[in-house]
This record gives C-alpha cells, structure tokens and sequence, in this order.
C-alpha cells in the first residue's frame, strides 16, 4: 500500500514537473479589467528594444552609414519595398503603421525564441513572446483592420461602400463576410503559429532537454519571421486593396 | 525512500503564489539550447549580415561619390559656359558701340548729302524762276511797245496834216542832226 502511494506520489511529481500548461496567465487588475500581466511585461520589454536600439542609432547619424544605422536603414528600405509592393504608389502614409506592425511582431516572435524568459518565474503562467496570446494578435489585426477602413474612407468617401457590391450584389453577404474573417485569419494564423512554436519547443525540451530542441527552435526561428513578414505584407495588401480605385 | 525521491523531484523551486522568482532548474529554463541558438545565429548571421550591410555601404558611397563628380563636371561647365556667355556679351557690346556709331556716321552722311542736292535744287529753282521772270519782263516789254507804237501810228493817223508833218519831220531832222 505504501508503495503504491508512493509511486502514485511519484508519478504525481513527474507529471507536474513535465506539465505543459496552455491558458495560464498571470493576471493584474486595472480597473475593472483583468489583465495579462505577462504579455505586458514582454510588450514592454520589446518596446524598450525597439525605442533603445532606435535611440542609440539616431544618436550619431552619418551619410554613410555606420553599421547600426546602415541596418536600420536597411530595415527600413525594406518595409518601404514590402509596403510599396502591396499598397502602391500612395504608399508614403503607411510605411509607419507597417512597419511598426512588421518590427513589433518580428521583434516579439524573435524575443519569444530567443530571450531566456522562463528564467524569471511568474507566481501563476509565464513569460513568453508577446504575441504568445490571442489578445495581443487579436488587438493587431483590429487595428490592421480600421486601418484598411480608414484608408478607403478616406480616400474615396462613401463611394467605398460600393466595393460590397463590386462584381455583383450578389456577392454582398460574402463581401461583408470578408471584413470579419480578414482580422479573424490575420490574428489567429499569428496566435497559432507562434503558439505553436513554443508549444513545440517547450514539449521536446521536456522530454529531451539537450540538442534535441535546437532545429524545431531554429525552425521557430523561421517561421517568427516569416509570419511578421506575412502580418505586415497582408496588412498592406489589405490597405492597398482598400484605397485601389475600381475598374 | 520517499523523502530522497522528494527532494531528488523537487529540485527546482516551485513557488506556488507570490512575487517573480528566478528558476534556477537549468534543464527546464533551457538556457544551453538558447545559447547555442544564438551562437550559431550570430555565427551565420554575422557574415551574412555584414555582406549585406558591405554590399549597401558600398552602393551608397559610390552613389555619393557619382554625384559629387556629376556636380563637379557640372560645376565646371556651368564655369566655361559663364565665361564664354562673358566673351559673347564683350563681343556683342562692341558690335552694338560699332554698329552705332556707323550708323551715325551713316546719318550724317546721308544728310550732308541731301543738303547739298537741296541747295542745288534750290539754285536750280531760282535760276528757273529769274529766267522766267526774264521772259514775262520781256514780253510784257514788247506788248507795251506794241501798244505804244500802234497808239502813236492811230494818233499820227488820225490828227497828221501836211503842216505838222512837216514840222515833226523837220523837228526830227533837227534830233538826228543834233544826235548826229
């Protein structure tokens, strides 16, 4: 009997310190809101790496670029090309709201692979990249789409509405449909593949803690930025779609 | 036995409720495998990246450098098409000096030489007017005579007798005598 109790108790003990565990969060209450603490803290973290590297490299800027503000600048080239290519010629006022989404998500994802965040333990869930949770991917892609909806109402007034009944009236139920799957798929292809990642790399260190993890974590790796990359260029297209004018 | 496998399974901290703690369980906190990631990332990337970031440099420096030797050549022909626009305008202010001061000349000459056929024509003018006054003097001359002779022949006609002709004609004798 005793020893039946105690490899139950050991059983219990092995399973706790292998659980993997999805939907624990560490909450703050701000106002009448419950909050997740963690993505807060990680959205700081990645704020401050953003602004900091942003500060250090404009501090001292040259005409040939020196190796930090050549980067950036190349980063910046960049998002200009992926905006430019998606939104066309009036793409000048959105390159920041692009780039913001493609360097917040990049930098989030690559955070979340790469910066030791479960060295510090929360007292309930735990450190991991920003976009980790839906709220954050959620919060994104609404803001992708007023985004989209700001740029075409703008741009064309009330004519915008025309678009529901483009090709045909017909296709008005879906044309409206669009408009809820767009944020819904940008958000939760986000959420999943970044989820996905860590869950990946979380469940083959537990089992095997050494080498093992190391290519799912450099696939993690790809895939974080491929899915920034997609973010940002499906933002675009999105905005771009939304200011062309109608054949 | 329970208490070795106990602590043997307890080996990292696991606090249950409270404030942030660091996790000191290596193997859970996977900092070798991290590590090793970023290793091999900034081991590849770097040669990556710093082509990338060469490559670019380069771009831009020889982009300025094109430019600067474009404003240069531009600079320079901007000068030698100041100085020749500086010649030309020389050049035109002395044709215009030339041009007008033979234009000048050119009007004097032009009007001495119209004053000169004027006063010709002018003498001209005023022989032809003394001629013609010549005539008309000279004709008006003749008419007088005529009528005079004509008058004196109607006056010798009408009152001559013999006596008075004799003595007109003795009378005129004694003229021509005393003329003689």
């Amino acid at each position: 009997m005793n020893v039946l109790l105690c490899s139950i108790n050991t059983l219990k003990r092995l399973y706790d310190i292998s659980a993997v565990e999805v939907g624990q969060h560490f909450y703050w209450q701000i106002g009448g809101f419950l909050v997740h603490a963690q993505v807060l803290i990680t959205s700081w973290v990645v704020i401050a790496i953003l602004l900091v590297s942003a500060i250090l490299v404009i501090r001292n800027l040259q005409t040939i670029p020196t190796f930090g503000q050549n980067l950036f600048e190349y980063v910046l080239e960049f998002i200009r090309d992926v905006s430019k290519t998606q939104i066309g010629e009036e793409y000048g006022p959105w390159v920041p709201f692009i780039g913001t989404l493609f360097l917040f998500i990049f930098v989030s994802n690559w955070s979340g692979a790469l910066l030791p965040w479960k060295i510090i333990q929360l007292p309930h869930g735990e450190l991991a990249a920003p976009t980790n949770d839906i709220n954050t991917t959620v919060a994104l892609a609404l803001l992708t789409s007023v985004a989209y909806f700001y740029a075409g109402l703008s741009k064309k007034g009330l004519a915008y509405f025309s678009k529901y009944i483009q090709p045909t009236p017909i296709l008005l139920p879906i044309n409206i449909l669009e408009d809820f799957t767009k944020p819904l798929s940008l958000s939760f292809r986000l959420f999943g593949n970044i989820l996905a990642d860590e869950l990946v790399v979380v469940v083959l260190v537990s089992l095997v803690p050494l080498v093992v993890p190391i290519p799912v974590m450099f696939l993690g790796l790809f895939t974080s930025g491929i899915q920034a990359l997609i973010f940002a260029t499906l933002a675009a297209a999105y905005i771009g779609e939304s200011i062309e004018g109608h054949h | 036995m329970k208490n070795i496998t106990d602590s043997f399974l307890c080996l990292g901290s696991w606090p249950s409720a409270g404030s942030f703690v660091f996790n000191t369980d290596i193997l859970a906190t996977n900092p070798i495998n991290l590590s090793v990631v970023l290793g091999l990332l900034v081991f590849f990337g770097k040669g990556v990246l710093r082509d990338l970031l060469d490559n670019r440099k380069q771009k831009i420096w020889r982009t300025i450098r094109n430019s600067e030797e474009l404003q240069e050549n531009a600079i320079e022909q901007l000068e030698k098409a100041q100085a020749r626009l500086r010649k030309v305008e020389t050049e035109a202010d002395l044709f215009r000096v030339n041009g007008y001061s033979e234009i000048k000349r050119e009007k004097l000459n032009l009007i001495n030489s119209i004053y000169t056929t004027l006063e010709q024509l002018e003498n001209y003018k005023n022989e032809a007017i003394d001629f013609e006054q010549q005539r008309v003097i000279n004709q008006v001359r003749q008419r007088v005579l005529q009528q005079a002779l004509q008058g004196a022949l109607g006056t010798l006609n009408s009152c001559l007798n013999n006596e008075l002709h004799l003595r007109t004609v003795s009378a005129n004798i004694g003229m021509f005598g005393m003329m003689k």
